[in-house]
């Protein structure tokens, strides 16, 4: 997993999965990542080929640490198919602004 | 009067419907596709079905029987590829033999569903959903005294339950012996098989649901084909083995096979953390609890 900051863009990329094995430190990386200057977050989610309900989870608590920071934006960017249908069975597609670049 | 039904062999567009058998039998509004076909020959005077597999023959043959069903008499003939009508007709039909049903209905394919012949049902999965859902008002004969039309549009197999506070949109199709839990949304164009369990806030729209499926409380099923725990968009035909048992799962074998326990716990998995014993006695209390009537 790679965290890239440039100013107030956190840019987190080069996820392979996102799964119990390795959701708790990722949330916890991004989280600890974050700075007051922050006001996007933008997951790369184009190499992730596989995400668990962990996986789901971390993300969901990326969107409530950020929902506290006011003006603070989360994005998913370019989701596999497969990772797309798994946001929308579980209807988080309308938690996130999902883009594809 | 005879009749041959030709099943259809491999389709590569369709993996994921062969995978449990031959397409023949794959589900389809409460019976298999060939099932569909006997009993529509059978109601146009054919006595003597002669079903010519290429495919799981011995698994055809234990789906559709000896024909005593249908009041036929059924014969499955395993094949070594899916031969073409023309070579179906000069293989198994004599032209000497008077006693067959008029063409087309001498010789059929099961590719698609008695009364849609357009409509193929293997070419894609988007195919398969279309045909379907379009074959939904012909698929009450009178033999199926198990399924009841309470309002227009919607089907109800006799032994489904469906708690009151569920919406059923027209058209949908609940499969007999369904769950449907408090406040789920089914429809318009949905098709839930036999054997289903939607559970409670759970959606399915535009979507077909396998038989034997469970389908998790609050999960969004729309424009796709959940069978187990295989989910795939009919419109892109990309496919997603879901990793969940509790979002969607196959309520026909354990979730995991070889070291679960009835609730998922692996012999070596770690002991659950707070919120995942929350979930799991969350699970088991509405494993537990029936939807009201």
């Amino acid at each position: 997993m790679k965290i890239d900051i440039q100013g107030p863009l956190l840019t987190v990329s080069e996820i392979h999965e996102l799964t119990a094995v390795n959701s708790a430190s990722f949330r916890d990386k991004v989280s600890a990542a974050l700075t007051g200057t922050t006001t996007t977050i933008e997951i790369n989610l184009s190499q992730t080929r596989f995400m668990d309900s962990s996986g789901l989870g971390s993300l969901f608590a990326l969107y409530r640490a950020t929902a506290k920071r006011e003006g603070v934006i989360l994005r998913l960017l370019n989701p596999m198919p497969e990772i797309q249908q798994l946001l929308e069975l579980t209807q988080m597609q309308q938690l996130f602004e999902i883009v594809k670049r | 009067m005879k009749a041959l039904l030709i099943c259809p062999s491999e389709r590569p567009a369709v993996p994921h419907l062969a995978k449990p058998g031959p397409l023949a039998t794959a589900p389809s509004l409460g019976d298999c596709v060939a099932c569909h076909w006997i009993e529509h020959l059978a109601a146009m005077g054919a006595r003597h079905i002669q079903v010519i597999a290429a495919d799981g023959a011995d698994q055809v043959r234990a789906s559709v029987g000896d024909g005593a069903r249908w009041g036929v008499r059924v014969e499955v003939i395993p094949a070594n590829s899916e031969p073409t009508r023309r070579e179906a007709v000069s293989l198994y039909r004599h032209a000497a033999d008077p006693g067959w049903l008029p063409a087309p209905y001498d010789v059929v394919v099961a590719s698609s569903l008695p009364g849609n012949p357009d409509l193929e049902l293997f070419e894609s999965y988007g195919s398969w959903y279309t045909a379907l859902v379009a074959w939904m008002p012909k698929a009450i004969t009178p033999s199926r005294i198990r399924v009841t039309k309470p309002q227009p549009g919607i089907w109800v197999g006799s032994r489904a339950r469906i708690s009151p506070s569920a919406e059923l949109v027209a058209p949908c199709w609940i499969g007999d012996q369904t769950v449907i839990g408090d406040g789920a949304v089914v429809g318009p164009g949905s098709i839930i098989e036999d054997r289903c369990i939607v559970e409670e806030k759970a959606s399915v729209t535009q979507s077909w649901v396998g038989p034997d499926t469970f389908v998790g409380p609050m999960t969004s099923v729309a424009y796709s084909l959940a069978w187990g725990g295989t989910l795939i968009d009919w419109r892109t035909d990309s496919s997603l083995r879901v990793p969940d048992p509790f979002l969607l799962s196959s309520l026909s074998k354990p979730p995991f096979p070889d070291t679960a326990d009835r609730f998922g716990r692996t012999q070596n998995a770690p002991a659950p953390t707070g919120s995942q014993s929350g979930l799991i006695m969350s699970l088991r209390a509405r494993m537990g609890r029936a939807p009201s009537q």
